[in-house]
């Protein structure tokens, strides 16, 4: 056995492949050539198509001309112009068709005149038809002209779907032995590529697997931590060989390194362990395993005996803070005391601006029940100005109605001395009467008296109207100095309305200052509680500072006493 | 024997019949004279009635030029012009002024008709011709020639007749122009 292991493998596989590609190629080949043969039967049969209905218009073209010449009807030329529009059509697309035979080819060339030709003929004798009468079309007709030419088409046509036929029948039958031709070899191919690939597979079990069975039993024993199997090294060149030597190395590896720990482990750190090469992992962690070792054991020493003298300096500090701490928590204990005393000025402080903001409060309704007072007194102002207004008004009618009394008066006043003077004028006339006159004179007497009285009379109303007259005068003076006092006083009244307005004003602002200043006196209440709180809790913090203390104290004693032990026990070591 | 109350009553009858009688000045005696008073100034002056026509206040007096002092103008009264004679010029009495409280009095006789100017008609009285004294020795010139007499209480009567008569009424001057 010269060969290695990826060679045989590659060997085997690979015969297999090749019988597989080429069962592959014949396969495809017999399929491209099945689809060619059945792409050519779609194609004859598309030519006999295409031939019937050129046949189909060149028989409807006919039809229609023979309905024509019988009845003259132009309705029967319907199918004429139809079949003479779609034989040309069908022609060229026939062209088209069978251009890749030239026997086909030539054939539907000669077709082109002889269509043309029976074309011109029906349509002769339509316009023959049309110009004369039936007798010329039939004579026409009769001279066979059209049947001839018919005849040709018809004969030309059968020729072509005979030769497409044939040519059918030669394509299928050599479709026919390639795709027996390729079944065989499918079947063969593939029998032998499976006898083929059986034969490696057997092959390749028997001289690899069993001898990565044995290794394997090695290593899950080495997994355990079982060193001392050893592994049976035969003469084998190829991959498995190189794995079983190199399983003996790894071992023997393995158990110096386990003498080296075996060492360590027993304190002596002088043995030096040798890696294996420069990508010896665990010789090299090993190595730095040891040096490292050595390096800390020596700084564990020096700091050992810098942990004792810390540890002793750690218990002087220790004793100090712990006194420092109960200064301090007695320093605390009096600072909440005050703080207790401060919360409580605060706590009055904010009940008193409490006060003060609910007399504010008060103060703001009285303003609002002053202002409106004030409106009310400004509204009874303007009352009694309405009222002043009527009087004077009355005033001046009064004084008005006296000054017509005392036009009446002086008209009164002159009827009396007219009356006077007619009395006198009677007595005169009463005098010149003489005797008989007399009554009369006593008549004009007693007339004059009247007016007499009525003169005094008028006088006194006179006197009294005039006292009327200046008690007018000075009720009106009055009347308008009144109006003008409740004017000033209409005045005053908004005046001390404003005045009252601001004062609301300035009450209101000084209420909400007083609010305000309740409400920070609240938060200043609250903030000293927690203030107090905190110091209640720096208290705690501090007592528990001075338990700390005397447990650090205690602490760094059993540090000291670790550091002496922790000497004690390096000691032990050789480096 | 007589009643006591009845006797009393009587007496207190009598007396008071006494007082109830008028107290008539002693019939005068011979003939009376209807006086029309009037006052000018604050003097009290009186004329006959029987030449007294009437009485007017004094309206729309028209001052007349080139007149003696005394002729205060012309009225018209009842469509008659009558003249005005001021009679305070004659008794030298002061002059107040005209107001239209003044009156006019209307006498006639010796066919003049004229307006006579009064302060205050006072009104008619009757007095007996012979309790009019004769003018007061004071009295002088056209004042004693104006004067009937002097009645009661200083009441001066004038005569109408010889005012109408005197000639210095009829008025005749002419202005160089």
């Amino acid at each position: 056995m010269k060969w290695n292991v990826g060679t045989k493998i590659s060997v085997g596989f690979g015969v297999t492949l090749a019988i597989f590609v080429i069962v592959g190629t014949i396969s495809y080949e017999s399929v491209t050539k099945q689809t060619e043969a059945a792409a050519w039967v779609a194609h004859t049969r598309e030519v006999g198509n295409q031939l019937d209905q050129l046949m189909s218009a060149m028989q409807d073209a006919e039809t229609g001309q023979r309905g024509y010449l019988i009845t003259g009807a132009d309705s029967y030329l319907a199918p004429y112009t139809d079949g003479a529009g779609r034989a040309e059509e069908v022609r060229r697309q026939l062209a088209q068709l069978v251009a890749d035979n030239p026997a086909q080819q030539a054939r539907v060339q000669a077709l082109a005149p002889l269509v043309t030709e029976k074309l011109s003929e029906l349509q002769q004798a339509i316009d023959v038809r049309k110009s004369r009468d039936f007798a010329a079309a039939q004579s026409l007709i009769l001279t066979d002209r059209g049947k001839k030419s018919m005849d040709a088409i018809r004969a030309l046509i059968r020729e072509m779907i005979g030769e497409e036929e044939d040519l059918l029948k030669v394509r299928a039958a050599s479709a026919q032995s390639d795709a027996l031709e390729a079944k065989w070899t499918i079947v063969l191919g593939t029998l032998a590529a499976l006898i083929l690939a059986g034969l490696a597979g057997l092959m390749i079990t028997r001289n690899i697997a069993g001898p990565l069975k044995n290794l394997t039993g090695v290593a899950e024993r080495i997994t355990l931590g079982d060193l001392s199997t050893a592994v049976t090294v035969d003469e084998r060149s190829d991959e498995v060989g190189a794995l079983n030597r190199a399983f003996d190395r790894m071992t023997r590896s393995l158990r110096t390194m386990a003498g080296a720990a075996e060492q360590i482990a027993a304190g002596d750190l002088r043995a030096s362990l040798q890696p294996q090469s420069p990508n010896d992992v665990l010789g090299n962690a090993f190595a730095r395993m040891t040096d490292n070792l050595r390096r800390q054991i020596g700084g564990i020493v020096e700091g050992a005996a810098v942990l004792g003298a810390a540890a002793s300096e750690i218990v002087a500090s220790t004793a100090q803070f712990a006194s420092g701490a109960s200064e301090s928590a007695a320093a605390v204990s009096e600072t909440t005391t005050t703080v207790e005393e401060i919360r409580q000025t605060a706590q009055l402080a904010n009940q008193k601006a409490r006060s003060v903001a609910d007399s504010a409060q008060k103060a703001v309704q009285i303003s609002h029940s002053g202002r409106k007072s004030t409106e009310d007194a400004t509204a009874g102002m303007g009352r009694i100005r309405t009222q002043m207004e009527a009087i004077a008004e009355s005033m001046m009618r009064l004084s008005e109605q006296s000054q017509t009394i005392g036009q009446i008066i002086a008209t009164v006043e002159d009827l009396a001395a007219q009356s006077n003077l007619l009395a006198v004028n009677a007595a005169i006339e009463a005098a010149k009467a003489g005797e008989y006159g007399k009554g009369f004179g006593v008549v004009a007497q007693e007339v004059k008296s009247l007016a007499e009285q009525s003169r005094q009379a008028t006088d006194r109303v006179r006197t009294i109207l005039n006292d009327i007259q200046k008690a007018t005068t000075a009720a009106v003076m009055a009347t308008e100095q009144g109006g003008k006092a409740v004017e000033a006083g209409g005045k005053q009244t908004d005046l001390a309305g404003e005045s009252i307005a601001a004062l609301a004003g300035s009450v209101s602002e000084a209420a909400q200052a007083a609010t305000q200043i309740a409400a920070s006196s609240q938060q200043q209440l609250v903030g000293m509680d927690q203030v107090a709180g905190a110091m209640e809790n720096i208290k705690q913090a501090s007592t528990q500072n001075v338990a700390s203390a005397n447990q650090l104290e205690t602490a760094a004693r059993n540090l000291d006493d670790l550091g002496r032990r922790l000497k004690q026990l390096v000691e032990s070591y050789t480096v | 024997m007589t009643d006591p109350g009845a006797e009393a009553e009587r007496i207190l009858r009598a007396r008071a019949q006494a007082l109830a009688q008028p107290t008539s000045s002693a019939p005068p005696s011979g003939t009376m004279l209807e006086l029309l008073e009037f006052r000018l100034a604050s003097e009290r002056y009186a004329v006959e009635t029987r030449h007294v026509q009437d009485v007017h206040p004094l309206r729309d007096l028209t001052p007349l030029p080139c007149t003696p002092p005394f002729v205060l103008g012309i009225v018209n009264v009842r469509g008659r012009i009558l003249p005005v004679l001021d009679l305070k010029k004659f008794f030298d009495l002061p002059e107040p002024g005209l107001t239209d409280l003044h009156r006019i009095i209307l006498v006639r006789g010796n066919d003049l008709e004229l307006g006579v100017l009064a302060d205050v008609i006072v009104g008619v009285r009757s007095v007996a011709a012979g309790s009019l004294q004769p003018s007061l020795p004071t009295f002088e010139g056209i004042r004693a020639a104006y004067l009937k007499g002097i009645g009661e209480e200083r009441l001066v009567v004038l005569d109408v007749d010889a005012i109408l008569a005197d000639p210095k009424l009829i008025v005749d001057e002419e202005v160089d122009s």
